[in-house]
């Protein structure tokens, strides 16, 4: 589409909404779009500014954070605090921690979720109905209820009786146990042509030769998106790594924060730069990956 | 080799993770425990002793208040947030960054983040605003009237980005002819909103509302993280209080029975979400 650059020509570009291009010339709906245009502005705000307010903060000592009144700047901008909270809370290893159980979740997720979706959309055994049924209300259900008897099953395995506390075993199986995935991938699946799949069968090759050069291949888009959301979700979790990591030589990012929050031991400026530490990674990667992960959200949003 | 071999991890995890613990959770609700060994069948017992405790109708109100409060604050925002954004020329794709941008905050870190702009004493950026703009400083999450639906600003204000995409993507499907075709007919802006956008949206609209009862009924990590349940209990929450039972008092039996009766008010929901998407799809 052509955008003409003279006047207030960028409306001629304008393609989905309520107000067309030709309904922007009269002068009430002017003022309707810039007055939404405002507002727009105002709630762009109300998501950045909290945060920023933080990461601003962050910088101060616990005296300027006492002070009244307040001062919005730091008096010094200096990341020397930053380098010896990271270094003082060992917050390396936090990280190292997170990543472990980021790594290790994306692989079960995958051979898991992926796996089920795989079966349930291409394979389809007798009874998968079934199964994919069950996947359904699974996912509706919700299970995040039983979470002490979830947590029970990891300290005490059934039949094998192995207490999983303090490793990272509990996180991931739970990450390959989610029926929302399994639908992504069910989903995704559904929408290979199946055209491509006969042909190759016609062709003579084996279910093992599909997966692998045809069915692979073309995975890679919903592939990267469930390690995306497991990457986010992971880096965020709390509860269940709560309840299962006691040992502070194995504690997450998220942990480690929360536990700074209660008691005294910690003042409120260490608090902030922690809470900064937990922020930038995810944020890092949705500069980088804002396509995927927008695009992924509405992926599996609406269809369930 | 039969396909059914692909599944053993998936059935494997969810029977460990999900169903499992579903059953165990029911059956546990009838027992005296200790520790997490079932001792003896005392049948309802530990739903009686959950139920007359004083604090039980409290914090049942506490949660509904929860959804009642994320339903005024939180239902209409992002539907609202995505009309204007699918209306902008300008800027476009940097609203949909920024609304975004809270989702990316985790969860733990906002409601700590906005512990700490609550506050309450005059060094608090808003109390200092509050100030600035002659009001009185207020005592934000201190405050037992306020307590929930700040909580639920701080819920809105991370979660309304994910929403409003879903919105989004589907108002972007709605044929721009409806709305030239109202347009001839002269309609203004606020009737083809009304009589041509809102009737697409609506089963769409009726599936979150549901989708968001079920979501906020089950709210623990932001009370347990801003105000653990205080003060004096007035953000309190069936599932906080769940967690309590289990990890600070050790009556893994009654947090089996909170579960439970959670899980029943909820089932309720899911069935109507259940027939409400199926109509949605016909």
């Amino acid at each position: 589409m052509k955008i003409e650059t003279k006047g207030k020509s960028r409306f001629a570009g304008k393609t989905t909404g309520v107000l067309s291009f030709v309904d922007m010339k009269k002068p009430g709906n002017k003022v309707i779009y810039w007055a939404m245009f405002v507002l727009m502005v105002t709630v762009a705000l109300v998501c950045v500014l909290p945060p920023l307010y933080i990461l601003i903060s962050s910088f101060k000592t616990t005296r300027e954070l006492m002070q009244i009144p307040i001062q919005i700047f730091p008096e010094e901008w200096s990341i020397d605090k930053f380098v010896k909270i990271w270094n003082n809370l060992d917050f390396g290893t936090y990280y190292l921690n997170t990543f472990k159980i980021i790594i290790g979740s994306i692989l079960f997720s995958i051979l898991s979720n992926g796996l089920a979706g795989y079966v349930i959309s291409c394979l389809k055994p007798r009874g998968s109905a079934l199964y994919a049924t069950l996947i359904l209300w699974t996912m509706l259900l919700p299970s995040t209820l039983s979470f002490v008897a979830s947590f029970q099953n990891m300290v005490d395995m059934p039949i094998t009786h192995w207490n999983l506390t303090n490793t990272y075993w509990p996180m991931w199986f739970s990450s390959g146990a989610n029926a929302f995935q399994i639908l992504l991938y069910k989903n995704f699946f559904d929408s290979i042509p199946r055209a491509l799949v006969e042909a190759a069968t016609l062709d003579g090759a084996g279910k093992a030769k599909i997966f692998t050069k045809i069915i692979l291949p073309l995975s890679v888009p919903i592939i990267s998106v469930d390690a995306i959301f497991t990457m986010t979700g992971c880096w965020g979790d709390f509860m269940f790594p709560y309840l299962i990591l006691t040992d502070n030589k194995k504690k997450t990012v998220m942990l480690a924060i929360y536990n700074m929050s209660i008691g005294q031991k910690y003042s409120i400026d260490e608090q902030l730069v922690g809470i900064v530490f937990s922020i930038v990674p995810p944020i890092i990667l949705f500069f980088f990956l804002q396509k995927y992960i927008m695009g992924g959200l509405t992926l599996g949003g609406v269809k369930e | 080799m039969n396909a059914w071999v692909f599944l053993i991890p998936s059935v494997f995890l969810l029977l460990l993770m999900v169903w499992e613990p579903l059953v165990s959770t029911t059956r546990m609700s009838f027992y005296e425990t200790r520790g997490f060994d079932t001792v003896e069948f005392i049948g309802l017992e530990n739903y009686k002793n959950v139920v007359t405790n004083s604090g039980f109708l409290k914090t049942l109100k506490n949660t509904a208040l929860y959804v009642f409060w994320s339903l005024v604050i939180g239902y209409l925002f992002p539907y609202v947030v995505a009309v204007m954004v699918n209306e902008m020329v300008h800027a476009k794709s940097a609203f949909r960054f920024f609304c975004y941008f809270p989702v990316m905050v985790p969860g733990m870190a906002a409601s700590l983040m906005w512990k700490f702009l609550f506050e309450p004493g005059e060094n608090g950026i808003l109390n200092a605003i509050r100030v600035f703009l002659g009001f009185e400083p207020s005592q934000w999450l201190q405050n037992p009237d306020l307590v929930i639906p700040l909580i639920v600003i701080t819920m809105t204000w991370r979660g309304f980005g994910g929403t409003m995409l879903i919105y989004l993507a589907s108002l972007q499907g709605i044929s721009q002819e409806l709305y030239e075709a109202a347009s001839i007919d002269g309609a203004g802006f606020f009737q083809k909103i009304r009589y041509i956008q809102f009737p697409e949206m609506k089963s769409l609209l009726l599936l979150m509302l549901i989708r968001q009862i079920i979501g906020v009924f089950q709210v623990m990590q932001e009370p347990l993280a801003m105000t653990a349940g205080g003060p004096n209990n007035a953000s309190m929450t069936l599932m906080l209080n769940s967690y309590n039972y289990a990890f600070t008092y050790f009556q893994v039996g009654r947090a089996m029975a909170v579960g439970t009766i959670t899980f029943l008010i909820l089932v309720v929901f899911t069935v109507i979400y259940q027939v409400v998407s199926r109509k949605v799809e016909e």
